[in-house]
């Protein structure tokens, strides 16, 4: 008995919804992220790869593995080598707090929402480094920029995020998303007036936030409104400049999997995460979702251009953040009235 | 792919540049422009390369990872085309192995889409 409970356990962290699960789902985002993407500017994006260049992805990235892997005399080596490591890990170990199977996610403890935070601001701490430890004047540029972005997004970014947790009254995710199933079949139990007026009014309230949360999202993965950092057609790659081979290869795949655990922690804290009607399993609902979210900030990628970097600092604190402040003070109203 | 002007007339690197719009799209074949030498596989080089400009393509060619292939695009490229025997045209054979030639005074997308794609056929993709 416990031996067979062991091998699911494994069989969870290795295959579903475990690594090789994420790995692929991150790959099969990044090809819903690119053609719908090219479909939006007109074009038709990768086509002659796999079905409707579904493999491309995968193909650039066992090319990259293959390719030569340099390292700058210059650089630091160690940090060099180390920060793709650490990039590629992060957004591993947040998809394992959020709820993919079931309204539990595989670790869960009550504060895990803070540790998710921490772990993001950890990112942009290793983006810097990998910037600064290349020794390059574009990637010490790119990083430096990094961390002055993270100066401006993180605080309505974390706001919004603690919003559904005053609501849930939980600081875990899966606390969370519970708290989202309970509410709607509490409410079908007894729908009377003045809960029907609560729940739009905190549906809206919480739109608001999923707003706030979307674009901080937008400027965490560095996609384009915010890609100052990676600014292609100004420092060249930014942070990445100097990478290539293998540490480009996990590079690029820890970007893939940030974009997915951008866009799971979207779906678990506004959208309600696995939770659907029934004849659809939650799993299925879950990359619903999340694809819904990855084509939301694809959208948002082909509608805008990037900003100046002092732009977007001023645009931030001027703008977001009191629309933030205004969005937690009516979230604390709302749980007043419950 | 990484493109590099080595001073011609630009009319090259306008079609070039038309290779990645709409109507062309070159992502169809999973080729995208990068920014940095050392994420790029193909080297575009467009323009008679100069006496001036020689070393700095060669440095950017050293930059990029192995396997790395060079493409010629336009007359000039290849041959020096209306500069051919001026003196301070060196041509892109003299200074790197090239894998790829597209002849044209520009060449039209389609040919440059073209030399890509025989370029990866050449390379068993």
């Amino acid at each position: 008995m416990v031996s067979t409970e062991l091998i699911i356990k494994i069989g969870q962290i290795l295959v579903f919804p475990g690594f090789l699960f994420l790995i692929f789902y991150a790959l099969f985002a990044e090809w819903v992220d690119r053609k719908f993407f090219a479909r939006l500017q007109n074009r038709i994006g990768p086509l002659h790869t796999g079905w409707k260049g579904i493999l491309q992805p995968l193909a650039d990235l066992i090319k990259l593995l293959a390719k030569e892997d340099i390292t700058p005399e210059a650089a630091d080596s160690v940090v060099f080598a180390t920060v793709p490591i650490i990039l590629f890990a992060i957004p591993l170990t947040v998809m394992f707090m959020v709820p993919i199977i079931g309204p539990k996610a595989y670790i869960s403890f009550e504060g895990d929402l803070i540790v998710i935070l921490f772990l993001f601001t950890l990112t942009v701490l290793s983006v810097f480094m990998a910037g600064w430890g290349s020794l390059n004047r574009f990637g010490t540029v790119g990083g430096l920029r990094t961390s002055l972005q993270m100066l401006s997004y993180e605080i309505p970014m974390g706001v919004a995020a603690v919003g559904p947790a005053i609501l849930a009254k939980s600081l875990s995710l899966s606390g969370i998303v519970a708290w989202q199933g309970r509410s709607m079949s509490l409410f079908l139990e007894n729908p009377t007036e003045f809960s029907l007026a609560l729940g739009i009014a905190k549906a809206s309230v919480l739109a608001l936030g999923f707003g706030i949360f979307t674009i901080c999202m937008l400027a965490e993965l560095e996609k384009v409104p915010f890609d100052i950092p990676e600014a292609e057609t100004e420092i060249v790659g930014g942070w990445q400049v100097e990478y290539s081979g293998k540490k480009l290869a996990l590079l690029r795949l820890g970007g893939d999997i940030k974009l997915v655990a951008a866009s799971a922690l979207m779906t678990s804290l506004f959208l309600g995460g696995p939770l659907g009607p029934w004849p659809i399993p939650p799993a299925l609902w879950f990359l619903l979702k999340t694809i819904l979210c990855v084509m939301i900030i694809s959208n948002l990628r082909a509608l805008f251009a990037r900003y100046r970097i002092d732009q977007m600092i001023n645009w931030m604190w001027k703008n977001l953040v009191p629309l933030s402040l205004l969005y937690i003070l009516a979230i604390e109203l709302m749980a007043v009235l419950m | 792919m990484i493109h590099f002007s080595t001073g011609g007339c630009n009319g090259c690197d306008i079609e070039l540049v038309a290779a990645l719009t709409p109507r062309f799209d070159i992502e169809r074949f999973g080729a995208l422009l990068k920014g940095s030498p050392r994420h790029a596989d193909v080297l575009l080089v467009t323009g008679a390369v100069t006496r001036q400009v020689r070393d700095r393509l060669i440095r950017i060619y050293e930059q990029m990872p192995e396997p790395k292939f060079v493409v010629a695009i336009g007359s000039c490229a290849i041959s020096g085309g209306v500069f051919q025997g001026c003196y301070n045209v060196t041509g892109v054979d003299n200074a790197l192995p090239v894998d790829a030639y597209i002849p044209g005074c520009p060449p039209k997308p389609e040919a440059i889409i073209d030399g890509i794609v025989k370029l990866l056929k050449k390379l068993g993709y």
